[in-house]
């Protein structure tokens, strides 16, 4: 395969020409785990030619959440046009790629197997290498897109719809789990109390907008195995907690002080966030902090993560709006690294709709 | 002119290669391994029986539905993908009528059934007529226990193929007198009878668009049916 061969060429070369080589590397990037189709062109690990997202999130609104079936109907119909518009934005043809990265998981099962199958049909149809990416390690790589000095190792907090985890990033290939949610992930909790509220899916986003109308001090929810030491999460309590007065007050006859109760809520969830991420960077001994995953858009709990970095002299990053979202330019970053350790895939790769974050 | 067919619309797994004349290699395969892990590799090797390039392939004619939602996208994922990296014409066929294609027989009623959930079949029924393939009665979904009763009343030697028919009704139910079921190795889906159909569509001149290209469902999704259930006057 060509690619082999100019993995062997860098061998050969200088410094400087291996330099040149390695930024040279062309890796087509696709995602489908979810209600989001991407296709992204990367160079080298950081830079991006392309990323095209094709979101769902309109035709999934009605239903108040997002149905697995029609994403996957979705994804069949504009896998093609999504990857086409990639390789046209970033003025290159299809056969200059030189590699191709697609998400395996965690996710959807039949949204997964749309790009899965599409991945691996053009990584046999070109003759290149495929890697099968994890979508989580993905949003964790999105930080090296945005930042491009960040270099390993950096405590990452990972927040997104279906999981919240503390991960010590101590090279490029291998992680640490801290610690994450014994049950509900933090994303959930937010679209859980939104959908109650009357608010239209997503929740995230409404709860954030909302919060910074309310004050985060008026309701006292819990917070969960605040112990010292302990990097798990569990938001489930809270999210029962928000739930109960929100039927109690409607029990009374109370109007809803919506702002107070999503200010409230947030205020809960980014203390335990912030404490634990804090926590987790010094007993690691990191000075880097990165953000990652879908709730890393959520301003509230970005502004209190960045406060506390200041205050206690760590660095900390988080990807720009586009890349918190479910993006093919963060599985092509995750992949090109990925290949650099030699981990590709073969044929026989399927989706793992429960893919977690492992130690590595 | 060579070509690549792809069926994963039920539990089989079938691709071929094949051209006007000739089959030169099929793999068909009914295990328990799912589509996802079997059909790039099979891809490979039914390439390699046939002594056929991929780069010397001149198009793909894939089984498009009715079937399972999730085996006809990874089949069709695949497909476009290849289309697309190969720059090959593409034809979708439709699952039930490549499945007529078992029976190139004059005088005989061939009734498609393939599994649509919940003790239903996606039903189409052809005759062969002077060498073409015309269809009696266009593609529905019927309950599996209505099936048998209907095909009796035509009184035309019937046969029953696809999953339904192999697995719900052979040896289950009571056939009519004019009814038979189609042996095991005729009863399923198989990648040579989508190409066989491919084949003729591609000559013909019919070419599918990649970029728009989706399988025949006919059934929506729950989720939809539900919501429009709750909300008549939206529906309307």
């Amino acid at each position: 395969m060509e690619y082999e061969i100019v993995i062997a060429a860098l061998f050969e070369c200088s410094g400087e020409e291996r330099f040149i080589l390695e930024k040279e590397i062309l890796t087509l990037g696709i995602e489908s785990s979810c209600d989001e189709t991407s296709a992204a062109v990367l160079r080298g690990g950081r830079t991006i030619l392309s990323n095209v997202i094709s979101t769902q999130i309109p035709i999934h609104q009605k239903f108040g959440g997002v149905v697995p079936e029609i994403a996957s109907r979705k994804h069949i119909v504009n896998i093609m046009p999504v990857i086409d518009e990639a390789i046209r934005q970033a003025g290159v043809t299809l056969q200059d790629i030189d590699q191709v990265a697609v998400t395996y998981g965690p996710g959807l099962v039949g949204a997964l197997l749309v790009g899965v199958s599409a991945a691996k049909s053009l990584a046999f149809a070109l003759d290149k290498p495929l890697i099968g990416v994890n979508h989580l390690e993905g949003h964790i790589f999105a930080n090296f897109l945005s930042s491009p000095e960040l270099e390993p190792p950096f405590m990452a907090l990972v927040v997104s719809g279906g999981h919240t985890a503390l991960v010590d990033v101590r090279d490029y290939h291998r992680f640490h789990l801290m610690g994450q949610t014994r049950d509900d992930a933090a994303g959930e909790a937010f679209d859980k109390i939104a959908r109650v509220m009357g608010l239209p899916y997503p929740g995230g986003p409404r709860i954030d907008a909302l919060a910074k109308e309310g004050d985060p001090l008026a309701i006292d929810f819990p917070r969960a195995l605040e112990e010292k030491g302990n990097y798990e999460f569990s938001f489930s309590g809270l999210k029962s907690a928000v739930l109960n007065y929100i039927n109690s007050e409607k029990m009374k006859g109370h109007e809803l002080r919506k702002a107070d109760i999503a200010a409230s809520f947030q205020h809960s969830v980014v203390e335990v966030l912030v404490s634990k991420a804090f926590a987790a960077v010094k007993e690691a001994g990191r000075d880097t902090l990165v953000l990652a995953g879908g709730v890393a858009a959520n301003s509230g709990l970005e502004a209190r993560l960045r406060e506390q970095a200041a205050e206690s002299g760590v660095a900390f990053h988080y990807p720009s709006r586009i890349l918190c979202t479910d993006n093919a330019a963060m599985i092509a970053c995750r992949g090109y690294y990925q290949a650099q350790h030699g981990e590709f895939s073969d044929l026989y790769l399927n989706a793992v709709p429960g893919l977690g974050l492992e130690e590595k | 002119m060579s070509i690549l067919a792809i069926d994963t619309a039920t539990q089989v797994s079938s691709v071929a290669v094949a051209s006007a004349d000739k089959l030169s290699a099929e793999l068909t395969m009914q295990a328990r391994l799912t589509h996802s892990e079997t059909l790039m590799p099979h891809i490979e090797q039914v390439l390699k029986m046939a002594s056929v390039k991929k780069e010397e392939l001149e198009g793909l004619a894939v089984s498009i539905g009715p079937g399972s939602f999730t085996g006809l996208r990874i089949g069709l994922a695949a497909a476009k993908a290849m289309a697309y990296a190969l720059r090959l014409p593409i034809v979708g066929v439709s699952t039930l009528k490549a499945l007529a294609y078992h029976y190139p027989v004059p005088g005989v009623r061939i009734v498609s059934l393939l599994d649509a959930q919940k003790g239903n079949a996606y039903v189409e029924s052809y005759e062969w007529e002077q060498g073409e393939l015309v269809v009696k009665q266009e593609v529905t979904v019927l309950p599996v226990k209505e099936i048998l009763p209907a095909c009796g009343e035509t009184g035309r030697p019937t046969v029953l193929l696809g999953d339904v028919a192999a697995r719900r009704i052979r040896g289950r139910m009571e056939l009519p007198q004019n009814v038979t079921v189609a042996p095991p190795y005729l009863v399923m889906p198989r990648a040579a009878c989508v190409a066989a159909l491919g084949l003729q569509e591609l000559a013909a001149g019919r070419r599918d668009n990649i970029m728009d290209m989706e399988p025949m469902y006919i059934r929506r999704s729950e989720a939809e049916v539900l919501w429009e259930k709750r909300h008549p006057e939206a529906a309307k």
